[in-house]
Order: C-alpha cells, then sequence, then structure tokens
C-alpha cells in the first residue's frame, strides 16, 4: 500500500536524515513505493510510445476509445481486487457476467418470466448469491478456491446456455443501452466510463477506509495471524467473493448494454483481460499487497497496450495478440524486479 | 568435586572400544556469544548417550554441528578415527549420521512405504518405482524396530509416535549407525515412550550409537548407558547411568552460579503470601488434545506462572482459552460467567488477550507496525471508517507504552528485531485493557534489555489489575515473574506453589 505519509513521521528519516543525501532519500522513497511507481513507468512509457508511434493515439475520440474498451474491464477487476487481497482467487467472473447479462435480457424479454427492467436488479441479486455460494464453500467448508470458482465457471456458463436456449437475446433494457453506448457522454467522457470509475472508487474507499478493507489485507498478508488478532477472516473471504460476484454481474450488465444483445457465448476473454489487469497493476497474486490505485494503473496499461497495438501500421494483424502477450509479459517482469528490489531494500533498512 | 567426576567418567566407558565419534574441543561463537565454549564429547559403538541441560546450554549448537548445519570455529570432530569437517547436512548424512528432529519431516500423505524409503525408492531396471520390493523391504525395516503395521496406509493416519518409529526406520536404513534423537518423547503417550525405548534398545543391540537429548530426565535416566550434561555452553560431566539420579543431574545443569540472582533461584525464592483478589479467570477440569484434566484459577491482579517443559500441554490450554482449540470438557469461567470462546474474535470480545509463542503466527510483517497495532480492536478504536491519521496517533502512543524501537508507526513490522516485533504484538493487545492475559513464552529469543522491558510492562498490568497467565519453558522467567506457580507435565498439573519457598531444582523436578 502506498499512503502518502506526513513527512515528519516517515519512518526513520527522523534520527537519521541528518546524514543522508537527498538521493538516497529518493531512492528508498522509490524502493518504498516500487509496487505503485513500477505500473506506473510502464503506463507512462507506453503512453509516449503510442503518441510518438502513430497519429491518432492521442485524438480525443480513440482516448474515449479506450475508457470504453477498459470499462466493463474496470468493474470485474474491481471485485477481482478484494479477492486477490485476500489471496484465493475467483475464475468464474466471465460466466457470472455472461449469465447476469443473460438473465437481465431473458426477464426483460419475458416470454417466460416477465419483469421487465426489474429483471437487471434480480440478476444482480442472483450473481451475488452466486458469489455468496462461492464464498461459503471457499471459506467455511473450505474448497480451495481455484477449484470452486473453476466448477462455478462451468456451472454459470452451462446456465446462461440452457437460460437462453444456446440463443443471442436481441431485446436488452434500455437503461443498459443507454448506459453502455459508446455515444452517451457526459463532458465528453463517455457514461460507461463514469460508471465503471464510480465502482472503482467504491471499492478504494472501502480498502483504503474502512474496518473491512483493513481485513482483507491483513487476512491475506498472515490469515493466521489475522485470526489470532480477532479477525473472521472466513467471513472476510466469503464477502470477498460475493462482492467479486456483484462486479462480475456489473460488467456482464454493461456487455449486454453495448451490444444491445446477450450472447450467452460472449465474453469469455473477461476473464484473462481482469485478472492480467489487476496483477499488472501490481496486487499480488498471494495476497495482502496491492490496491485499486493498482489496479486503475493495471487497466489502464491493458487498455492502451490494446488499443495502440491496433492503430500501430505494419503490423500483421494475425500477429497483434501474440504482440499483445510479449508486452504484457514485459511489463510483468518489470514489477517482478521492481518488487525485488523493494524487498532487497526493506530488509536492508 | 572435578576428581570424582573424571573417576566416574572412567567408570562408565566401554572397555576396549575406541569412541566412533568425538568432539574435542569444539569452540563454536555466534557474534560475540560463545554457543560452545571447548566441549569435549565422546560416543561409543553399541552406546545410547544422553545429552542434558537447560535451553541454551549448548545442545542444540552441539547437534547442529554434527548433523552439518554449523561448522565449529575451533577444535575436532574425529568420526571413526579420522578428522572430519561436515560441509553441509548432505555431507554429514553421508557419514551416516542420521536425525530425528522434535518436528517430524515426514510426507503424512504418502504412504508408510514411501516414508521409509523417501528419496531413494527402489526401482526396477526400467527406471520405475519398485512397488513390491519397496513394501517389503519397508515391512521387514519396521519388523526389525518392533512394528507390525500395514505399510501402504498414509503416514498420517498413524499416531505421532508410530510415525517418530517410521522416521527412524528410514534414517537407520539410509544407512546412518549414529542417530540423534531430539526430544523424541515430549509428545509421546506413556506407552507409546515405552515402545520406542524397546526400539532403541533394539537398534543399540545391532551396533548403531544412539544419542539421546531430552529436557525429561526420567526418560534420559530410563534409556540412556552414560549422559553428559552441559551447562553454560561447557560440558559440565559425562556420567556412567548407574547411581545417577534426577535430582543429581539437576544440580549439575544448574550448577553453582556466581550470579546472584540465579543463586537466589537456587536457594530458592520466597512466593507472596497469597492475594485475596476476586477471581478472573477459573479452570475445571478442562481436557483437550494434549490437555489431560487441569484446574487453575487466575485473580485480578496476579501474575499466575505455568511452567513445564515442550508439549506438557501449556500452549494447548492458552489454545482453548482463546478459542483456538474446542476442548472436550471443562468448565472455564471469566469474572464468574461461564464462557467458551468458540474463535478469538469470540475470545477478544470477552476481554481475553493472547500472546502467541509463534511470532509468524501473530505478525504482519511486510505491513506498517500501526496497522499490526490497531488490527485487534479496530472497531473500538475507530468505528466503521479507518482514519489513518487517527490510526497513527493510537499506534504511536502505544508504542510509547510498549518501548518499541524504532518508534516508528510507518515502519513495516518485519524491520524490527524480534524483541521489538514482540512488543508490537503486546502493544497490539493493549489498545484496549484486557481483563486476562495470556503470556506464552512472551520473552524466548529476547536480550535481557528487551526482555526487562516487557516484563516491567507486564508487572504494570498488573497492578492495575490485569489478569496475567504466564507461560514459559524458561524456568528464570516463571520463578522471576510470578505470584504463584504451577507445573505441568504431559497434560496435567502436577504441583502448586504458592505462598511459599520454590527454586528451579523443584521446578524443574515436577515438570
Amino acid at each position: 500500500m502506498a499512503h502518502e505519509v506526513p513527512q515528519g513521521l516517515g519512518a526513520p528519516a527522523g534520527e537519521r536524515a541528518g546524514r543522508r543525501s537527498g538521493t538516497e532519500d529518493a531512492l528508498r522513497w522509490a524502493s518504498r513505493n516500487a509496487r505503485i511507481l513500477a505500473p506506473l513507468l510502464t503506463l507512462l512509457c507506453m503512453v509516449i510510445f503510442f503518441s510518438l508511434a502513430t497519429d491518432v493515439f492521442l485524438t480525443t475520440q480513440n482516448l474515449q476509445n479506450v475508457v470504453t474498451q477498459i470499462a466493463p474491464i474496470a468493474v470485474a477487476a474491481t471485485g477481482v481486487t478484494f479477492v486477490l487481497l485476500c489471496a484465493e482467487i475467483d475464475l468464474g467472473i466471465a460466466s457470472v457476467a455472461t449469465f447476469t447479462g443473460v438473465l437481465a435480457a431473458f426477464f426483460f424479454v419475458g416470454e417466460t418470466i416477465d419483469l421487465g427492467s426489474w429483471g437487471i436488479a434480480v440478476a444482480l441479486l442472483i450473481a451475488a448469491l452466486i458469489g455468496a455460494i462461492n464464498g461459503f464453500l471457499v471459506a467455511y467448508v473450505g474448497i480451495p478456491s481455484f477449484m470452486m470458482t473453476l466448477a462455478m465457471l462451468t456451472i454459470a456458463r452451462g446456465l446462461s446456455v440452457f437460460v437462453s436456449e444456446g440463443k443471442p437475446i436481441f431485446e436488452v433494457p434500455p437503461v443498459l443501452k443507454s448506459l453502455g453506448s459508446v455515444g452517451s457522454q457526459v463532458f465528453g467522457v463517455p457514461v460507461i466510463g463514469l460508471f465503471a470509475l464510480a465502482v472503482l472508487l467504491v471499492g478504494e474507499f472501502i480498502l483504503s477506509y474502512t474496518k473491512f478493507g483493513r481485513y482483507v489485507y491483513m487476512t491475506g498478508a498472515n490469515r493466521e495471524a489475522a485470526e489470532m488478532s480477532g479477525v473472521s477472516t472466513r467471513r472476510v473471504i466469503m464477502l470477498s467473493l460475493v462482492i467479486s460476484g456483484v462486479t462480475a454481474g456489473m460488467t456482464g450488465l454493461l456487455f449486454i448494454g453495448r451490444l444491445s444483445s446477450a450472447n450467452p457465448a460472449a465474453g469469455e476473454d473477461l476473464l484473462i483481460s481482469t485478472i492480467a489487469a489487476v496483477v499488472l497493476g501490481g496486487t499480488s497474486l498471494f495476497g495482502g499487497e496491492g490496491g485499486i490505485r493498482n489496479t486503475i494503473l493495471g487497466l489502464l496499461i491493458f487498455g492502451v497496450l490494446s488499443n495502440g497495438l491496433n492503430l500501430l501500421p505494419n503490423i500483421p494483424i494475425t500477429f497483434k495478440q501474440a504482440l499483445q502477450g510479449i508486452v504484457l509479459l514485459a511489463a510483468l517482469l518489470l514489477n517482478v524486479f521492481a518488487l525485488r528490489i523493494e524487498r532487497v531494500r526493506i530488509r536492508a533498512d | 568435586m572435578a576428581a570424582t567426576i573424571a573417576g566416574q567418567e572412567a567408570a562408565g566407558r566401554p572397555e576396549a572400544a575406541d569412541p566412533i565419534l568425538s568432539f574435542r574441543a569444539v569452540i563454536k561463537r555466534f557474534g560475540g556469544a560463545t554457543a560452545l565454549d571447548g566441549v569435549d564429547f565422546d560416543l561409543y559403538p553399541g552406546e545410547v548417550h544422553g545429552l542434558v541441560g537447560e535451553n541454551g546450554a549448548g545442545k542444540s549448537t552441539l547437534m547442529k554441528i554434527l548433523s552439518g548445519v554449523h561448522t565449529p570455529d575451533a577444535g575436532d570432530i574425529v568420526l571413526r578415527g579420522q578428522s572430519v569437517r561436515f560441509a553441509s547436512s548432505a555431507d554429514a548424512k553421508t557419514h551416516g549420521i542420521g536425525m530425528i528432529y522434535q518436528e517430524l519431516a515426514c510426507m503424512a500423505s504418502l504412504s508408510v512405504a514411501e516414508n521409509v524409503f523417501l528419496g531413494r525408492q527402489p526401482t526396477t531396471p526400467l527406471g520405475i518405482v519398485d512397488w513390491r520390493r519397496m513394501r517389503r523391504e519397508a515391512a521387514e525395516h519396521l519388523a526389525v524396530l518392533g512394528m507390525n503395521l500395514d505399510v501402504t496406509a498414509p503416514m498420517g493416519s498413524l499416531s505421532l509416535g508410530a510415525q517418530q518409529l517410521v522416521e527412524i526406520a528410514r534414517v537407520v536404513f539410509s544407512g546412518a549407525d549414529i542417530i540423534v534423537l531430539d526430544e523424541p518423547t515430549s509428545a509421546l503417550s506413556g506407552p507409546e515412550a515405552e515402545r520406542l525405548f524397546t526400539a532403541m534398545a533394539g537398534l543399540k543391540a545391532r551396533g548403531a550409537s544412539l544419542i539421546f537429548i531430552s529436557h525429561f530426565l526420567e526418560d534420559v535416566l530410563a534409556v540412556s548407558d552414560r549422559v553428559t550434561v552441559l551447562k553454560n555452553s561447557r560440558k559440565v560431566a559425562t556420567l556412567p547411568r548407574e547411581g545417577l539420579t534426577k535430582h543429581r543431574l539437576i544440580e549439575l545443569m544448574l550448577g553453582h552460579e556466581a550470579d546472584a540472582l540465579a543463586e537466589s533461584y537456587e536457594a530458592g525464592i520466597a512466593l507472596p503470601p497469597l492475594a485475596a483478589g476476586r477471581p478472573t479467570l477459573e479452570v475445571r477440569d478442562l481436557i483437550a488434545p494434549g490437555v489431560a484434566g487441569v484446574s487453575f484459577t487466575v485473580r485480578e491482579g496476579e501474575i499466575l506462572g505455568i511452567f513445564g517443559n515442550l508439549g506438557a500441554g501449556m500452549t494447548e490450554t492458552a489454545r482453548v482459552l482463546f478459542g483456538r482449540l474446542t476442548p472436550t470438557s471443562g468448565d472455564i469461567r471469566l469474572g464468574g460467567q461461564p464462557i467458551r470462546p468458540r474463535n478469538p474474535a469470540e475470545a477478544r470480545n470477552l476481554g481475553i488477550a493472547y500472546l502467541s509463542e509463534n511470532r509468524r503466527a501473530t505478525l504482519f510483517p511486510r505491513h506498517e507496525i500501526y496497522k499490526n497495532i490497531t488490527l485487534a480492536h479496530l472497531d473500538h478504536l475507530l468505528g466503521p471508517i479507518v482514519r489513518q491519521p487517527a490510526e497513527v496517533v493510537i499506534a504511536t502512543q502505544s508504542i510509547r507504552r510498549t518501548g518499541v524501537r524504532p518508534a516508528s508507526p510507518m515502519l513495516p513490522a518485519g524491520n524490527l528485531s524480534g524483541g521489538n516485533q514482540q512488543k508490537v504484538v503486546l502493544a497490539k493487545w493493549l489498545t484496549r485493557q484486557p481483563k486476562l492475559l495470556i503470556l506464552n513464552e512472551p520473552t524466548r529469543g529476547m536480550d535481557v534489555g528487551a526482555k526487562r522491558e516487557v516484563l516491567d510492562l507486564v508487572q504494570a498490568l498488573k497492578a492495575e489489575g490485569v489478569a496475567i497467565l504466564l507461560l514459559s519453558t524458561e524456568p528464570e522467567t516463571v520463578l522471576a515473574e510470578s505470584d504463584r506457580v504451577l507445573v505441568m507435565s504431559k497434560g496435567r498439573i502436577t504441583r502448586e506453589f504458592a505462598g511459599e519457598r520454590v527454586s528451579k531444582n523443584l521446578l524443574m523436578a515436577h515438570a
């Protein structure tokens, strides 16, 4: 976590600062904040590169595109951040997103059950229920989250096909359409982007400024120690998986709004994009470290990269996916090295 | 005195044999501290050699040198007539030295046979594991140790004593003829220990040499041919078992310290007269895994010390009180009300604080000190919204009270020394005054200064009326701080000392 630290409280600086040079202080500060600086640096490099390499990257319209592309991922990534901070994982997000979207459209069409736009709320409740089932079986029964959510991935995918009878549904609630379409903007910012930002900010508030948020970090950092400090780590893990279910569901709703249809076969690449974005931002897969600020940076890196590669001339379109993977790998390596430096310096302190 | 010891030593030496292993004036230093100061030690073929001494006397260092973990700074190790120096524990192993640690190194999910052959499974000429041969030979090996069990059963399904014997079988049949057993009986029941002794006798008859390290002096006397006593990094004596008593061993282990403080423990210290405070904690007939019917009371403003060796059931008792272990039966009352905390959160809400013996299970090393401190009472301190500045203020006060150094709440807790980490954990529990404070090995591994600071703080809490349960395997700590002292052994309370004189000898005699 990279809280802003008031100068006087900045650790042993008070006692020994007199003898230390400014550069050394800067290095120390940088190494302590490596988890946020490494992705920030990566992002800056990419923005500079694509601005110079293409004419269109820095245009308003293209930046709107970037925001619209990453907004649905951002919503799911908020929940995944909670789960990863607990040192658990949710592999079911993409299927839960699709299922929630299919359900909302299904209730809206109303051939079997007609709920109109209220179907959105019911669909989200079902997403929360899926999260609760995941959470209960992981935290209280003890199924590893990797296996549990893998099973839920299959269940939710199957239920999407079952409910929709395998066919796309072409009617979706209008409120979702206006939320999801690229055309809806406030002062030039796509509404979907504002929505995603709001979700991220709520996530940041919970994680950084509430008791529950602190419990999430401490549970992931050392579950035994958290338990021995009186934290109900099971409840923390369960709630985090519920949050992840709800945010995945919201992402599904944004998707059907943007596409104006609910396709039971769509959206599977959301899983990889979301987890890649969260991890790229520097949140640890082993729990306890990272946060929403990291996730925002990771989302931007991911968004800029996918968008920028499409704008580059002279690259065969068929090679782009591989290239994207290679650049992501490079960014991850940078992260690992930066954190290794941080760790060495902390030990040396 | 020295002359008689030397005489006895000569008498106990087996005739007409050279030692298989000799330490000659071995010295080992760690930084400024001397862990072994010119120690001689002989082990003969076919001998069981007991090794005793207080915590920190040098037993573990001696064994770590023998097992290749440490190299001596000076002195010789002669193995089968050759001077050796082990480069690594693997090197020691190839020289025929086998270690059985207290924490067994077995694989619970693998079968017994696989554990016996861990790392050297027999293979067929095709390079495939020869299961049939492995099972047959494992069963043969175990039979030699008097064990008759299903070698296909998973290791985890065996009792601890049986697992230990399987591990011994593995070490012996991988070619070790010098076998070191470190506190092997601390977790064993009486009959299990007997079975271990029988197996040890069998190995001895086959010509193996065994070193038996234990705090349980009866066990040492039951199984050893000779006993070596270490004290303050030096060897005091090596004596034959014949004519040796527990009392004599304790005398040798404690010696006659010049140190005035230790001398007072020697002669015994007088416990204060019984205080008349209201009972805070009352435990009646508590039975739980590792606890075999324990009853005691801790009063307001009283420190009740419990002394015992590892495996005596003290940690288990503490874990029951803190909601981490479910008791089989028993009655627990806090302030007169019956309680049965199901988890640490419930125990905390009742006003119980617990300083665990395992620092890894209590600290968040990569997180700031202030987060470590505020965690236990976050709700009470701050309500639902966590504000960093308010947290830092609370943590700073707590740090000042406990004397954490450096007093920088923003520093990751892992940067602190062990003693200061312990103070952080204590600070966490003092952000709200507990009714009952359970301290499990509160000062283990701390330097003298930090130890004093922590114990002064404990005394201050006592003066404020907190009931304190102090559990320790260090008799000095228990004696110096307690108003009353209990001794625990194998899950039971063996003796209570109240309002009378008590000494280290007495404590150890009942453990």
